[in-house]
């Protein structure tokens, strides 16, 4: 479990700050009424009604670009454009009618308040109007960047789902992780303001040279090539030192906080082993490399704003000379000269945009490839075309020749011939990595045989759809994985419209009464961050519950017991004869306990079955299972729990 | 007793300089001084001491932002000038006029570039002080308060809030300064034109307006779409790890309703908050173009009526664009005070607390130690709950091993918490070869008894560094040598990189057992008189167990050894055994004794054994 964090990382416990349940886990308390005002104003969302199927749709299986995405909602896309062109015109007209207004309305000889006035009026109209195209436009990209991304999400997200398990590997967790939040992020703002400023502002660059040059060539060429490339590079070299700024800081912050992080978890180490002055020595260290790097952008930065502010300046002292000498010898209007003068200052927003939303771009092309490369993973274990549902079973499992390997080079099985009758419960014994686990893998398709087949009720399992299958095994993982929420909720997870009465038996027959008595809020009791409030016992119980609410007609032990106390595992043992009661079982246990109780044993060991029968004969026979047996009982018994062995897949 | 920070520093004893995270080092000095402790003064003048820390680059920013603003705010002015003289009526010549301006920009540059590195280098040195402070006082406070606290809260405290008390108490003066320009372009404006200057000047109030109301909107929308955000991850990062119980029970549609609305969830807020944006920033960015038509209107009037030169217009649109900025970032401003207040007071509730376990005036270091244990009649209860100890009296001879049974709850595990003086007891003394551990110092009470807690915390660094946690300057034989004493070094040597494998998230996965062995050899290497395993062993097989156990009769007979365990096995270990029973001894004696005369005994240990067969 990657995200597990444990003890030894204090990492995981950022992403989960917030309390699940409370709607502003993060939010600062003074910001509380604001944010309570706005959310009383949210519409209930109905709840999702979406259909999940294995196999993916035909618009599921289109190559995922940009303009696709964008393209499943053609209205927004054409009138957000339109809206961006035409504000991007009128932002231009100001300095035009200001021009205008010098030339035609106050120069001496051509004196006019009407045109003056005019002008003026025309100028407010125009404000206003873009103000309440702006309006809509930001509303327009707003929907349509929510829209998109929201398909998007559930799109990546039911890819997932259909993923096999071999996917879920510990490293590919954060990988996982960040192409559904940060990618998708990504996205979200390229889409939201990235490509309307990207276009408007190579728009108002365009719109504005076209107006100087239609003015007057002559300064236009000066004015556009005094300012234009000086900016242009100074604001790339700050994009790129910025970046590499940003970077650093952002790898020197995660130290700091892993640091103290760690020094808050470890705190009682520290405490016990002296360690406060060196690590308050080192914190320095730590928060003095961030600082660096922060002085380091802070350097790029304090470069970058006056720099572009001097430019400016000296821009219009030159224009101020060849301009002005044009206008002395009567070669440009002083009107033109102002307009000159107003437009320089507007080519420097657009520039420093047009850097900045380049990187933006970029970032959203990357992500957008990175989610198509997910999106185009196959999972390992897929229905075929036309896969039928499996009709309830009765519960017999047929392992027929079966080999498997999760490489091709190393088979874990090796032609296994095993037969379940139904209603029978049968415990797989071994050494670890004999295989034990895998076995219960492949006969709920986790994985497919290499070689064999397995079969329910003589069918063979990769004919039928997976839900059919999965529906009616129910499987009891070693480490019991929980989800945020009640104890209810986790309960009735196999089959969400569970009745009260069904839950409250469940928690009887396991033993968890006590459990539920104690807790503040009974069975409505939050379980917080992956279950850390309850013991591994509590949640092994939580789990067999759970397993139990789902009424599967095949039920599989993957080391549910291992992490059971001894009180537990004997309210559990009881509880095993009303679990299993008319169910064929899988048991997979190192305490041997639990493998008496089945009705038949089978020793698994390097990848073959060595022994089958029942407890009984198979310690009269005084082979394998005789001798494991000695061996347990001689190591106490009560240790079966085996700290040191890694989990066997 | 509450300056850890300067009292400590002194008395430093170890000079390495390990950095467990990859090496950074930094010539940053640590902060040089504390917040004011006078709780009632204003927030921002408890801050004050660590600004004023920083003064001489405070000013120095300060003065040259202003010296550039003062430059920039002549431009216009000059350009005024520069047209009504020099091209309207011919009376001056151009050049010199071109010239000045350049000169302006030079210096309008240079001074902007200087004075924001030293905008920066406050800023961030403040941000470090802050950053230290908080983490400097945390490492001194006692175990009381972080059974009070969730670390999460503290590490986000530690984080954002500090970052906007930063922003606020070093961008405050320069954003202040920015107005101060903004009364200069004033000044300009009203020397070309009085009438026109008030007029233009209208809008303004109107934009500060505005963009406060617009920040106060958009900030709670952006927390809550970052809460929704983080809703939607942890729903991934839930199937990312729950994916076998998804699988099993063949839920993947549910999870991706589940998905669905979480994200229709955030793409409500998504909307909503472009729609508070959409209907503001629009005025927000239109408004100065309002004040600019203004101009053009009434400018334009009074050139015609010869009250004004042409050169105004231009100089007015240029003020105006000038002033729009400062307006705006001082609408920021109000709000940023709001949010810097209130993390600072979050910030102040953790500089505030005080360490409740200090050593007293005249504390001794505690030397020679035999280690005989005294617990004379303790009581001991955690924050107001009742009493975990009570009257509990005991004597442990130096040298000798004992077992601690008991019941769940019982008070075996706050014994050994008190020993070390994590905490301290409520009534009664514990002494250690008759010293009150009270009146040692802390540092040298904590060398001379090593505890192995019951949960085995390692840090992300190497296992060698690990082990080497309390004694970082021991040689490699010597870690090795503990690590062999707690059974470890088998499985550190199969370990990819050995001893050099870096534990946690990144690093590798280890197993209870194998950090608990990793934990008992990183107390062993302190060599401690006194040990105290509580429930060490807990996750390790039994025949590692033995193994640990021979190990330590072999190497420390000589120590002095308290072992709180539940396993047979383990007990058996010891010499004596204490039973404990709602928090006092209730039986003492070996094993055997205790089997065949207190019934009590038979009864705990049965809770936790269970006979083989079943």
């Amino acid at each position: 479990m990657a995200w597990g964090g444990g003890w030894s990382g204090g990492g995981a416990m950022f992403g989960s700050s917030q309390v699940a349940g409370l709607p502003f886990g993060g939010i600062p308390s003074e910001l509380m009424d604001e944010a309570t005002k706005l959310l009383s104003h949210e519409p209930d969302h109905p709840p999702s009604d979406l259909t999940f199927t294995q196999l993916p749709s035909e618009r599921e299986r289109q190559r995922l670009t940009l303009p696709r995405l964008i393209g499943a909602y053609p209205k927004w896309v054409v009138s957000g454009s339109a809206l961006v062109i035409v504000i991007s015109l009128i932002l231009q007209a100001g300095p035009l009618l200001t021009g205008f207004a010098i030339d035609h309305g106050m120069t001496p000889g051509h004196r006019s308040l009407r045109v003056v006035a005019a002008c003026a009026l025309g100028y407010l109209v125009l404000a206003l109007a873009s103000a309440l195209l702006q309006r809509v436009q930001v509303d327009v990209t707003g929907v349509l960047a929510s829209r998109v991304m929201h398909d998007l999400r559930i799109r990546v997200f039911t890819h997932f789902q259909r993923l096999s398990l071999d996917f879920f590997t510990d490293e590919k967790a954060g990988v996982l992780m960040s192409r559904m939040t940060s990618d998708i992020e990504n996205l979200q703002q390229l889409i939201q303001d990235g490509v309307s400023q990207f276009a408007a502002q190579g728009l108002t660059m365009i719109v504005i040279t076209v107006i100087l040059f239609s003015l007057n060539a002559t300064l236009a060429a000066w004015t556009v090539l005094l300012v234009v490339p000086l900016l242009f590079v100074i604001s790339v070299w700050f994009h790129r030192a910025s970046e590499k700024g940003y970077l650093l800081s952002r790898d020197r912050i995660a130290n700091v906080l892993a640091d103290l992080s760690e020094s808050l978890y470890g705190i009682r180490v520290v405490t016990a082993n002296n360690r406060q002055r060196r690590n308050i020595r080192n914190h320095r260290h730590v928060v003095g490399a961030y600082r660096d790097a922060n002085l380091y952008t802070g350097r790029v930065n304090a470069i970058y704003g006056p720099a572009t502010i001097m430019i400016g300046i000296l821009g219009q002292g030159l224009l101020l000379g060849i301009g002005g000498d044009m206008v002395l010898k009567g070669r440009l209007s002083i009107g033109s000269l102002v307009i000159f003068f107003l437009y320089l200052n507007r080519f420097f927003g657009p520039i420093q945009l047009l850097v900045q939303q380049y990187n933006a771009l970029q970032q959203g092309r990357s992500s957008i490839i990175r989610l198509r490369e997910l999106l185009e993973v196959p999972p390992t274990v897929d229905e075929v075309d036309g896969a039928s549902e499996l009709a309830t079973i009765e519960g017999r499992i047929t392992f027929e020749d079966v080999s498997f390997g999760y490489d091709a080079e190393h088979l874990v099985l090796r032609h296994i011939n095993l037969e379940i009758a139904p209603g029978e419960s049968v415990a797989f014994v071994g050494p670890t990595g004999a295989g034990k686990s895998t076995m219960a893998k492949l006969a709920n398709r986790f994985y497919d045989p290499t070689s064999g087949r397995v079969l329910l009720d003589g069918v063979d399992i990769r004919s039928v759809t997976l839900r059919s299958l999965r529906s009616q095994l129910g499987v009891v993982p070693q480490e019991a994985f929980l989800f945020a929420g009640s104890i209810r909720t986790n309960l009735s997870f196999g089959r969400p419209h569970i009745t009260g009465a069904e839950i409250e038996e469940a928690i009887d027959v396991v033993g968890l009464r006590d459990l539920v008595e104690r807790l503040p809020q009974g069975i409505d009791t939050v379980v917080h961050e992956r279950g850390q409030t309850l013991s591994a016992g509590e949640r092994q119980l939580l789990a067999l519950a759970r397993a139990f609410l789902a009424r599967p007609r095949v039920l599989i032990l993957d080391e549910a017991t291992s992490s059971l106390d001894l009180q537990s595992e004997t309210t559990i043992e009881r509880a095993l004869d009303r679990l299993l009661e008319g169910r064929s079982a899988i048991l997979i246990a190192h305490r041997l306990t639990t493998a008496q109780r089945a009705d038949r044993i089978v020793v698994i060991d390097r990848g073959g079955v060595v022994e089958m029968g029942t407890p009984g004969e198979l310690r009269a026979a005084g082979g394998a299972y005789a001798a494991m047996f000695d061996a347990w009982l001689a190591s106490g018994g009560r240790d079966s729990t085996r700290p040191d062995d890694a989990d066997d897949h | 007793m509450v300056t850890p920070l300067s009292t400590r520093v002194e008395r430093d004893r170890d000079n390495g300089e390990a950095n467990p995270l990859g090496g950074v080092t930094s010539k940053y000095p640590g902060p040089r001084v504390r917040i004011s402790r006078d709780r009632n003064l204003a927030w921002w003048r408890r801050i004050l001491p660590v600004m004023a820390s920083h003064r001489v680059t405070f000013l120095l920013a300060i003065g040259l932002s202003f010296l550039s603003l003062v430059f920039q705010t002549l431009v216009p002015n000059m350009l005024n000038g520069a047209i009504d003289h020099a091209l309207v009526h011919h009376s001056t010549a151009l050049h010199a006029d071109v010239v000045r301006i350049l000169i302006v920009g030079l210096l309008a540059g240079v001074s902007g570039i200087v004075s924001r590195q030293y905008v920066f280098l406050t800023a961030y040195n403040v941000e470090a002080d802050l950053r230290s402070l908080v983490y400097e006082h945390l490492t001194w406070l006692s175990f009381g308060f972080y059974d009070r606290v969730q670390s999460g809260q503290l590490i986000s405290r530690a984080n954002s809030d500090i970052r906007s008390v930063q922003m606020y108490s070093t961008f405050a003066p320069l954003i202040l300064v920015q107005c101060c320009i903004g009364v200069l372009a004033f000044g300009f404006m009203l020397k070309i034109n009085p009438l026109l200057a008030c007029i233009a000047m209208t809008i303004m109030p109107i934009l500060y307006f505005v963009s406060i109301r617009m920040r106060r909107l958009m900030f709670p929308i952006s927390w809550i779409t970052q809460a929704r955000l983080a809703d939607v991850a942890t729903i991934v990062d839930e199937n990312v790890n729950g994916v076998r119980v998804v699988k099993s029970f063949a839920q993947e549609q549910a999870e991706v309703n589940r998905l669905a609305d979480a994200a229709e969830r955030v793409a409500w807020a998504y909307v909503k908050d472009a729609q508070i944006r959409g209907k503001w920033s629009p005025w927000v960015q239109n408004l100065p173009q309002l004040g600019l038509a203004l101009v053009l209107f009434f400018g334009g009037w009074m050139v015609i009526d010869g009250h004004l030169g042409i050169g105004a217009i231009l100089a007015f649109n240029a003020y105006l664009l000038m002033l729009q900025a400062p307006f705006m970032m001082l609408g920021q401003l109000v709000m940023m005070g709001q949010r810097a207040r209130a993390s600072a007071e979050r910030i102040f509730e953790i500089l505030d607390e005080t360490p409740e376990i200090v050593e007293r005036p005249g504390a001794y270091d505690l030397a020679n130690v035999r280690g005989s244990i005294d617990f004379d009649h303790v009581r001991f209860s955690y924050s107001d709950d009742a009493d975990i100890l009570h009257d509990f009296d005991a004597h442990i001879e130096a040298g000798e091993s004992v077992a601690i049974v008991g019941r769940t709850g019982s008070g075996k595990s706050t014994v050994a918490r008190l020993v070390t003086r994590f905490y301290d007891v409520d009534d009664g003394a514990i002494r250690i070869d008759g010293h009150d551990v009270r009146d040692v110092t802390l540092p040298s009470l904590r060398d001379h008894v090593g505890v192995v807690l019951d949960e085995p915390f390692l840090f992300s660094i190497s296992i060698h560094d690990n082990i080497a946690y309390g004694r970082p300057d021991a040689t490699f034989e010597e870690v090795e040598a503990a690590a062999r004493a707690a059974n470890a070094h088998e499985f550190i040597e199969r370990l990819p990189e050995g001893y050099e494998t870096v534990v946690g998230e990144r690093g590798y996965t280890l197993s209870g057992g194998q950090r608990q062995r990793l934990a008992i050899a990183r107390t062993l290497l302190i060599n401690p008189p006194i040990l105290i395993l509580d429930d060490a062993t807990s996750a390790v097989d039994v025949h590692v167990e033995a193994g640990i156990y021979e190990a330590l009769h072999r190497l420390l007979a000589q120590r002095t050894t308290i072992v709180i365990a539940h396993r047979i096995s383990t007990i058996a270990l010891a010499s004596r055994v204490l039973l404990l029973d709602e928090g006092r001894v209730v039986a003492s004696g070996t094993h055997e004794q205790l089997l065949a005369s207190t019934p009590l005994y038979s009864e705990v240990l049965a809770q936790s054994t269970k006979p083989n067969e079943d």
